[in-house]
């Protein structure tokens, strides 16, 4: 990789700033560009930052005078934020990633183009494949708006692709994120002090441990394989172990209550409204492969499904004040003590 | 990894050493300590399968406890074991023929008939069978009715004890893992036939055991199970009941729903399972996976090894119930 030009759409999410930071620290790039409507809450130092909105056709005038050779789209958003409702998500997500490819259309110097999806495109179901593989998205009904995002525009990616052959098109599907420090709504639901889950559901999750998710985005931008790649941790692991883990006391309750309760709950406390499938996602939960990620990026997980979850247990456990009343330390004193 | 599970430590402790413990708790309290710190200290006293016991609590309690990428946790298999033995040993009297078809290592596919129309018990059997009779005992994994993945409780329990829900991209992976895999490919058909049509092999689906097989390199053991058809006998079917709740039939035995949850008891038929001998299909290669005619006579041909096994295995056991 030499005398790259790399611009990052999006680049205000803590993803896409991310992302800046590590290339910055590369020389063998020599332009690297951020696209969004606000500046990045961190310091770069060398990204050129272009205030645009994606939505706009003013990209398709600003993208082609960067000479960018590689796009990075981290610009889908999973959730609500203050300032962007989820009216707003549909427009940010299909219609921004239409405008882009317009822009790339009209950018010849275009050879990579790298989009930060989600694997939301394989639903959320009981009866699933335990792992999907990158070939299997669609083959279940998708039952959520942000599903049905997430499908469109990887349709228009697809579409994108086939026509220009010349550009290795990557789409990166994420399971959703967890790790100290971040701030989602999935990590939100499980620092709630008593945690609700779905009564009679055990679902294996796979999050994926920010690092991990930096690090993937980092190697997908340098060597970038064609059509969709699962990011996720290898392994699973069930949400009643996570909490356990996390030393969570939860309580089930029926599941046809558990979405509108969440929500209430959620407001008071903070912890806002889950995005888009998570409900169902607590529910049936979702697996995924990441041979792909592992053999044709070459990225390898540093933390699995289970290891992704002791590192954020052990950051948030630390934050504790009190002694510990968890039922699992109380008697394992019992049975420890006088040995 | 201990096969065998480990009852000890599941015993509940006695009265003796559980008045014992609290009365040093109280001397321990008399003397001024706080609640925990007596408690700790009457606890060294406690024997040491309540304290081995508490251990495992606590480990499970603070998520210390293995699970494999598929949800089967080895432990809960293992707690819930004396119920099913139980069932085997007591209630149907199982009895098992040529075990040792069953490889003892490396990747398999078992193939059975399905019957048993309200909860089909012939996967938890065959996998005691296994774990009671085989030289060298090992958990086999199954493939379950996709239903059963969309209720409450059923799908935590299937998962934990082992089950998958049924797709070939699941049973592939597994074999791939090199697990014992069991399917019962008349699926639905099989639980939901009518009393009178027992033992009697529905359509083998679309032959997709057969396809995962051939795919995996992976012999096919096929597996005969007489007696489950006697335990729930179906005699109709509430359709309506079946629509509304989406489920694939709603069975009206002699006793269910006649008797409310009493009708749930299993009837105590007399069960025979025979493991046939291994089909080995390693000759045809990975690439005949997308031969239909094969996969077609392949399924055929283990459809017919069963039913005959199972008239076999009829005439062995004799009397349905004695």
């Amino acid at each position: 990789m030499s005398g790259r030009r790399v611009v990052i759409t999006g680049v205000a999410s803590q993803w896409g700033a991310e992302l800046a930071r590590r290339l910055e620290r590369d020389p063998s790039i020599e332009y690297l560009a951020g696209i969004d409507d606000a500046p990045p809450a961190v310091e770069l130092e060398r990204t050129d930052f272009i205030e645009a909105d994606i939505r706009s056709p003013l990209l398709s005038r600003l993208l082609p005078g960067t000479g960018a050779e590689t796009i990075v789209h981290c610009g889908i958003r999973w959730f609500p934020e203050p300032g962007k409702p989820s009216r707003v998500l549909h427009d940010v997500n299909v219609i921004g990633t239409l405008q882009l490819l317009a822009a790339c259309e009209r950018t010849e110097t275009l050879r990579s183009l790298v989009v930060r999806g989600s694997a939301a495109i394989y639903g959320c179901e009981g009866p699933a494949p335990c792992f999907f593989t990158e070939e299997m998205a669609r083959r279940l009904p998708l039952r959520t708006r942000f599903q049905r995002d997430a499908s469109e525009l990887e349709a228009y990616i697809d579409n994108f692709a086939r026509r220009h052959a010349e550009i290795v098109c990557c789409i990166l599907r994420y399971q959703p994120e967890i790790g100290p420090g971040l701030d989602s709504p999935l990590v939100r639901y499980l620092s709630l002090p008593v945690v609700p889950t779905q009564l009679g559901f055990d679902p294996r999750l796979q999050l994926v441990h920010v690092e991990d998710a930096a690090g993937a985005l980092e190697a997908a931008t340098r060597n970038p394989a064609r059509g969709p790649v699962n990011v996720a941790p290898s392994g699973a692991i069930s949400l009643s172990r996570i909490l356990r883990l996390a030393r969570r006391p939860f309580v089930p309750i029926p599941h046809p209550v558990f979405g509108p309760a969440l929500e209430r709950l959620g407001r008071r406390l903070g912890a806002g409204p889950l995005y888009g499938d998570g409900v169902r996602l607590l529910r049936y939960g979702r697996g995924v492969d990441n041979g792909r990620l592992r053999s044709d990026i070459g990225y390898e997980p540093r933390f699995d499904a289970v290891g992704a979850v002791r590192d954020f247990a052990s950051a948030t456990g630390s934050r504790r004040i009190g002694p510990s009343l968890h039922p699992g330390d109380l008697a394992g004193r019992l049975a420890g003590f006088g040995r | 990894m201990s096969a065998q599970p480990e009852t000890e430590s599941m015993r509940p402790p006695s009265a003796e050493s559980v008045a014992d413990f609290l009365r040093r708790m109280r001397v321990g309290i008399e003397d001024g300590l706080d609640p925990l710190t007596a408690a700790q200290r009457a606890a060294t006293e406690l024997p040491r399968t309540v304290r081995r016991a508490l251990d495992r609590l606590s480990r499970r309690l603070q998520g210390e406890y293995y699970e494999d990428e598929w949800g089967f946790d080895e432990e809960f298999a293992e707690a819930v074991y004396p119920l099913f033995e139980f069932l085997y040993d007591v209630w149907w009297r199982v009895e098992v023929d040529d075990v040792r078809n069953v490889p003892s290592h490396g990747r398999a596919l078992l193939v059975s008939n399905h019957a048993g129309s309200l909860f089909p018990f012939d996967a938890s059997m065959i996998l005691g069978a296994i774990m009671k009779e085989h030289p060298l005992p090992r958990w086999a994994r199954f493939l379950v009715l996709d239903w059963a993945f969309v209720l409450p409780f059923i799908s935590t329990f299937m998962k934990r004890v082992g089950g998958v829900p049924a797709s070939t991209h699941n049973a592939a992976r597994l074999l791939d893992q090199n697990e014992l895999v069991m399917v019962f490919p008349e699926g639905a058909k099989g639980t939901g036939k009518q009393f009178s049509d027992r033992y009697r092999l529905q359509r083998f689906g679309r032959g997709g055991f057969v396809e995962v097989a051939l795919r995996t390199g992976a012999p096919i053991v096929p597996v005969a199970v007489v007696g489950s058809e006697e335990i729930y006998p179906k005699l109709a079917d509430a359709r309506p009941l079946a629509r509304l709740i989406g489920a694939p039939f709603a069975p009206v035995t002699p006793t269910f729903p006649w008797l409310g949850p009493l009708g749930l008891i299993p009837l105590p038929s007399k069960w025979r399972i025979a493991f046939c001998d291994p089909i080995d299909l390693s000759e045809h290669g990975p690439d005949a996976a997308a031969d239909r005619r094969l996969l077609f006579d392949i399924s055929e041909q283990v459809r017919e090894t069963i039913q005959a096994r199972l008239y076999e295995s009829l005439v062995k056991r004799g009397s349905a119930f004695m």
